[in-house]
């Protein structure tokens, strides 16, 4: 029976063969996946302590542990294409309980960084990005809470970037350094159009 | 009197607003007074921006961390997703110089440097601390005690995990906000899985609701199993994933909990004697009214 997953083509026929090909692995991922995160995959032997601390586990087919797995062996197409990648909520319960003193939650925030430099990045992460871009908040002010603020003796924006917008130039300046907001606006635009 | 400058976040001041108010007069009532960070902008969101590139996510932390250098002042914060980008990446920069040479060569085009002299703190941690405030200053400040009422503590995780970056010891069982809970006049009660997360981090709120509402759920039935009148929690964030998802939870679901979720400066706040409008608990998307009752 088809898997409903929604896993790309190639990967879905990847994962019917579990056989490893040396082709498929690139030791520069290990190395990079280890420079980002600034943990030690490659010490891993594979207890599945974190997979059975993992909220995100019982309720998918994410697995930490996998993604471990791919991280020493190198597999980087395998890691990144996988949409798995993006269900850990950054809990940190399997760093706190790793026997290696590895830090799995880094090594996935370190494979998702090399996703998005391949344009693999779900949109609400972009989203949180072109508000923060707008508005210096990534959850906004409204007219209904402007309102209760005002009831409760607060001003009716906070003295943060809402209070004070002047303060945005400095923001943009930042996050067009790295030509996040163009990048963003791109990947968008490509897939709602 | 400490002073601290009042790193305020998105979600308290721009959905709970109850919060921001009660940290104010809370924290003013047990000697503590939080300053304006002017022009603080969000965190940014570890699990979004930390995600996309951990770079830029540290260049963001560290334009709020230099707002508050150049006032002198420690941070004070609320949430423990502002706690993991501002505590964080404060303390990376201070210790990783190729870390914060990059950060700084950014800065430079808006005029700002990270020199690392500032802490960070979560207003929680700073109530706990005895030189600060404590646990005695806390009960003694208390004019309508919560007696008779089952308060249930959600840690969170980013505030005390990943254990050896952070001061905080035990991460599978800790007790110290369920002492903070007891001096307000409170049961504290404990229940199962009281340190599973709320599931809204790391971006899986906005990436999968269902996937993130499931995880909440699980953390709903053990609560309801336990009997609690009321959840209370340090992070907006949670709040928001408690509060809002409960709503979603029955749309999605079709299960009813009703369970009123507080974050511990507007509980701080009952306890002290201010009123239900003072803290906006209308805003809340669970009456708090049958906890209310209760007590007042």
């Amino acid at each position: 029976m088809a898997r409903t997953k929604g896993y790309p083509a190639p990967l879905e026929e990847k994962l019917k063969d579990t056989r490893l090909y040396s082709d498929e692995e690139n030791p520069q991922f290990t190395k990079t996946v280890e420079k980002i995160s600034m943990t030690i995959p490659h010490m891993c032997y594979q207890c599945g302590t974190c997979t059975a601390s993992c909220p995100s586990a019982p309720r998918s087919s994410y697995r930490i542990r996998k993604f471990v797995r791919r991280a020493l062996l190198g597999l980087e197409m395998e890691a990144l294409n996988d949409p798995d990648l993006w269900l850990c909520t950054t809990c940190y319960s399997c760093t706190d309980r790793c026997p290696r003193d590895i830090a799995p939650t880094d090594v996935i925030m370190a494979m998702r960084n090399l996703a998005f430099k391949r344009d693999i990045v779900p949109v609400n992460f972009l989203k949180t990005v072109t508000a923060i871009y707008s508005s210096g908040h990534g959850v906004p002010n409204n007219d209904v809470n402007r309102a209760a603020r005002e009831k409760l003796g607060l001003p009716r924006d906070p003295p943060t970037t809402h209070g004070y917008p002047e303060f945005i130039k400095g923001i943009q300046y930042i996050l067009d350094y790295y030509e996040l907001k163009k990048n963003a606006d791109r990947i968008i635009k490509e897939r709602e159009g | 009197m400490h002073e601290y400058a009042f790193y305020l976040g998105c979600i308290a001041p721009n959905r709970y607003p109850g919060s921001e108010s009660a940290s104010y007069r809370t924290a003013e009532k047990l000697g503590i007074k939080l300053l304006d960070l002017k022009g603080a902008s969000c965190c940014p969101a570890p699990g979004a921006f930390g995600s996309i590139d951990l770079n830029i996510w540290y260049a963001m932390a560290a334009r709020n961390l230099v707002l508050a250098e150049q006032m002198k002042k420690d941070i004070a914060l609320i949430c423990n997703g502002c706690y993991k980008s501002i505590w964080e990446v404060n303390h990376k920069l201070k210790h990783n110089d190729e870390l914060r040479d990059g950060v700084n060569e950014v800065l430079k085009g808006i005029d700002m440097e990270f020199k690392g002299t500032i802490d960070v703190f979560h207003l929680a941690e700073l109530f706990y601390d005895p030189e600060i405030c404590g646990v005695k200053k806390i009960r003694d400040s208390v004019t309508v005690p919560l007696t008779g009422t089952r308060i249930a503590v959600h840690y969170g995780c980013h505030l005390m995990k990943p254990k050896k970056e952070r001061h905080f010891g035990t991460t599978e069982a800790p007790t110290w906000i369920e002492e903070m809970v007891a001096a307000l006049g409170a049961e504290p009660v404990e229940y199962r899985n009281k340190m599973l997360c709320c599931g809204a981090g790391g971006g899986v709120r906005g990436y999968d609701i269902v996937h993130s509402l499931d995880i909440t759920n699980e953390k709903m039935i053990a609560l309801q199993e336990a009997k609690v009148d009321a959840l209370t929690e340090v992070c907006p964030f949670c709040q928001l994933q408690f509060d809002r998802g409960q709503i979603e939870i029955q749309e999605k679901f079709g299960v009813t909990y009703n369970l009123p979720v507080l974050h511990y400066c507007e509980l701080l706040g009952l306890a002290q004697g201010m009123s239900p409008q003072e803290l906006a608990l209308d805003l809340h998307g669970i009456s708090c009214e049958p906890f209310l009752q209760k007590v007042l």
